[in-house]
């Protein structure tokens, strides 16, 4: 299956894209499918990801999600 | 409890609705305008970005929590993005509701939420 991942703020730039469509399977999780495109990004505590526009987990499986957004810290207002 | 939820790239027009429900006693406005500086250093504007689907969602799942804890009549929320020159508004949120407590809570909660974990980021 294949699973758009978004990037936003200063990760656009660390990352080198914006939105990237990214070929994976149901049993893998945002962290095993940003280790594939970015292996030496570093995820600390502060960034989070949201699985298809809802705020999820790293570390559980994406399943036939069809977006992952990895998100750092907002600053709207 | 009525709700708009707007994201825009033009300069933000404040909504003209007239009160159509009399048991309506406050109205809190709030504009949240882009300061001169950034971290100390004069700035002539900032550029804001959204992911907008997830930024309306994250939105309204807020105003959900908050109707239940601050009844209120009517919530507009309009946060412009792209670029936003020094001193013109970023952020408008207008509260509409039955006694001024609730109102001025509903808005307080909704900003500091909204800052916490509305996916919009300001960047200079």
């Amino acid at each position: 299956m294949q699973i758009e991942v978004l990037a936003f703020a200063h990760l656009r730039e660390q990352l080198g894209f914006s939105a990237r469509m990214v070929e994976c399977s149901e049993d893998q999780t945002p962290r095993d499918i940003l280790g594939m495109i970015a292996p030496n990004i570093l995820l600390d505590k502060s960034i989070r990801v949201a699985v298809n526009r809802e705020y999820g987990d790293w570390d559980k499986p994406v399943g036939r999600a069809f977006e992952i957004a990895i998100i750092p810290p907002v600053s709207g207002g | 409890m009525k709700t708009h939820i707007e994201l825009t790239e033009k300069a933000i027009v404040l909504p003209m609705e007239p009160v159509d429900d009399l048991e309506v006693g406050a109205q809190v406005d709030f504009q949240g305008i882009v300061r001169g500086t950034e971290k100390g250093d004069p700035i002539q504007g900032l550029n804001y970005q959204a992911h907008e689907p997830m930024a309306h969602l994250e939105l309204a799942k807020i105003l959900d929590d908050l109707a239940g804890l601050h009844p209120c009549d009517a919530v507009w929320i309009i946060h412009r993005l792209g670029y936003i020159p020094v001193g013109e508004i970023a952020l408008f949120v207008r509260v509409r509701s039955k006694h001024r407590k609730a109102a001025l809570r509903l808005t307080d909660e909704l900003i500091d939420r909204l800052k916490r974990d509305v996916p919009i980021w300001k960047l200079s």
